[in-house]
């Protein structure tokens, strides 16, 4: 299985990538923080793929493994009052969590 | 044995007067979790799950751990280039050369869920610091146990929104022309800090860096240098509204 082929739909992005972090309802447990939703960030890094955490949090047996990324977001854009141009901040998610933007 | 000083007599116990010794735990308090613990792992031996063997030797692995690993691995990398380049490439391939095998590490044959080690390495303009928002993930068999600071909500919300001025309660100020990476630990992944080598360090040994590498500084809270060999020990405040002594 190609992992960077773009028809994979659990494996879509590549390292600097441009994304935003969807804005999808959850039930009972997550790993998306609030403070990243619908924020736009940049992939950094491709780790591994494995089921998303919702389902294996349900010991979900027909879970389809994604492909996971490190995701880095500039301070300013994740907190309205952060002073610091430079600063950035990375957490990881699994691929359905993402969109694409094309900025 | 006897803690009254006023009982001068020999190991023989035999003498006249009879001492009472009531039954009591060794600890004034017992927590709830420390009761269901105890009930939970009775309850596993009696089933078979584990022995008490097995127990023993996971618990003494568990109490023994410790950052000796993260400092030993900085410290190689510091020292040996191709080394540190093996360290970013494959963490965990990197962490079996120095003996820590994250896929078996408790030597109990309990595969660990976490294999995706990624070691954050720090320059002079870039700065990372590492937290889990969610709960308290750490790499464990690098560092050991996690400080208690880095499981509190304290830590663990403000360190994403506010790190610089967290850091600063550490000690810790930085320059706004070097960028603070907060690394949020929120899935598989662990993560450690390998910090820039500091200037003093010139022609050290692999033992005498890997001193001044401690815990903090692989959590990125501190910065190692010469003479620091320990981290700051920080304040416990006593709590305003104490649980209160019931009568028996």
């Amino acid at each position: 299985m190609s992992s960077n082929s773009p028809v994979n739909p659990r494996a879509r992005f590549n390292v600097g990538d441009r994304v935003r972090v969807k804005e999808l309802p959850n039930l009972f447990y997550s790993r998306t923080q609030m403070f990243v939703r619908g924020v736009h960030g940049t992939i950094a890094a491709r780790t591994y793929e494995d089921v998303v955490p919702e389902d294996e949090a349900w010991d979900r047996q027909d879970a389809v493994p994604e492909q996971y990324y490190i995701v880095r977001f500039r301070q300013k854009d994740l907190w309205e009052e952060y002073p610091f141009d430079k600063d950035t901040l990375q957490t990881e998610f699994p691929d359905r969590w993402l969109d694409p933007v094309n900025n | 044995m006897h803690d009254d000083p006023s009982h001068d007599h020999a190991d023989d116990h035999d003498h006249g007067h009879p001492h009472e010794h009531p039954a009591a735990p060794m600890v004034e308090e017992i927590t709830d979790f420390e009761v269901l613990e105890i009930a939970v792992r009775e309850l596993a031996i009696e089933k078979g799950l584990f022995t008490a063997e097995d127990h023993r030797r996971f618990t003494e692995w568990a109490e023994q751990i410790g950052p000796a690993g993260g400092s030993r691995l900085v410290a190689k990398a510091w020292s040996d280039p191709a080394f540190k380049q093996r360290v970013l490439d494959d963490a965990v391939a990197a962490c079996r050369e120095i003996g820590i095998d994250w896929s078996e590490p408790t030597g109990s044959g309990t595969p660990s869920d976490y294999m995706n080690l990624r070691v954050l390495e720090d320059t002079p303009t870039l700065h990372h610091v590492i937290v889990c928002t969610l709960c308290s993930c750490y790499p464990r068999p690098l560092l050991g146990h996690s400080p208690y600071w880095y499981r509190s909500p304290n830590y663990r919300r403000r360190l994403v929104r506010w790190p610089r001025q967290v850091l600063t309660e550490f000690g810790l100020s930085l320059s706004s022309e070097i960028e603070i990476r907060v690394e949020d630990s929120n899935q598989k992944c662990r993560f450690m800090v390998m910090p820039v080598r500091p200037a003093g360090t010139e022609g050290w040994s692999e033992a005498q860096l890997a001193e001044i590498v401690t815990r903090d500084c692989m959590i990125g809270v501190a910065l190692p240098r010469p003479g620091r060999t320990a981290d700051d020990a920080l304040p416990v405040h006593e709590a305003r509204r104490p649980v209160q002594e019931h009568a028996p």
